[in-house]
């Protein structure tokens, strides 16, 4: 099961530039579904590549889903090379983004994110509209349960 | 190049397959859970997520 407290303290404590999308995201705008997985967008500069590659590394992570014995390796290089991740890591499963869809990029969202708590921390997630918007965009069929209760959620906070 | 503005041309106007799945949505649950913190919405997932796979496991491998 995936440690939510401690991918997102990995990610924070090495000063990684990310914003908390998908379903946790949800979860903190008051979704009752439940996630397995953390998905976030990182900031593709280089010097966060670089905080984030070192960030991850203790966590050892793996493509999820890759067969065992592939010749990957988390590194500079590879992030640079890729874009978007699904990762299995000794913290579970973390999805990192370095677009999500509909050109959401860290930059794209930063104006559309808030600072919150969660675990002691102050995290970036992504606002709740933006949240939607992003849903939106991706239109896969799993989503339109999670995205009526997410326009449901902004309907009781406009209330 | 980024085009942050893509995002923003998404439309959020009502989509009539959406309107349909929010016949189903429970506003009571939302309702309890905004008044709820962060820390402890999450909290509450963690256990659903913890009993659901406390189930899973119940079940034994393979199925």
């Amino acid at each position: 099961m995936t440690d939510f407290a401690s991918l997102l303290a990995a990610l924070d404590e090495a000063d990684v530039e990310f914003i908390v999308v998908g379903g946790f995201a949800a979860t903190a705008h008051g979704s009752a579904a439940v996630t397995v997985d953390l998905d976030v967008v990182y900031a593709r500069t280089p010097e966060n590549i670089v905080r984030l590659t070192q960030a991850l590394e203790p966590l050892d992570p793996y493509l999820r889903g890759a067969p065992p014995g592939l010749p990957f390796r988390f590194d500079v290089a590879t992030v640079e090379r890729g874009l978007n991740f699904t990762l299995r890591t000794l913290a579970g499963d973390l999805d990192l983004l370095g677009e999500a869809t509909g050109s959401g990029t860290f930059d794209a969202l930063l104006p559309h994110s808030e600072r919150r708590e969660v675990f002691g921390r102050e995290i970036l997630i992504v606002g709740l509209e933006m949240l939607i918007r992003l849903k939106r965009a991706a239109g896969r069929p799993k989503d339109l349960e999670r995205i009526a209760e997410l326009e449901t959620i902004a309907e009781e906070r406009a209330d | 190049m980024d085009q942050p503005w893509q995002l923003m041309k998404i439309s959020l106007a009502p989509d009539p397959v959406i309107e349909a799945y929010k016949r189903d949505v429970d506003r009571t649950l939302i309702r309890e859970n905004l008044k709820l913190t962060i820390d402890e919405r999450v909290a509450r997932m963690i256990n659903a997520l913890r009993l659901a796979e406390a189930l899973r496991r119940s079940r034994g491998p393979g199925r």
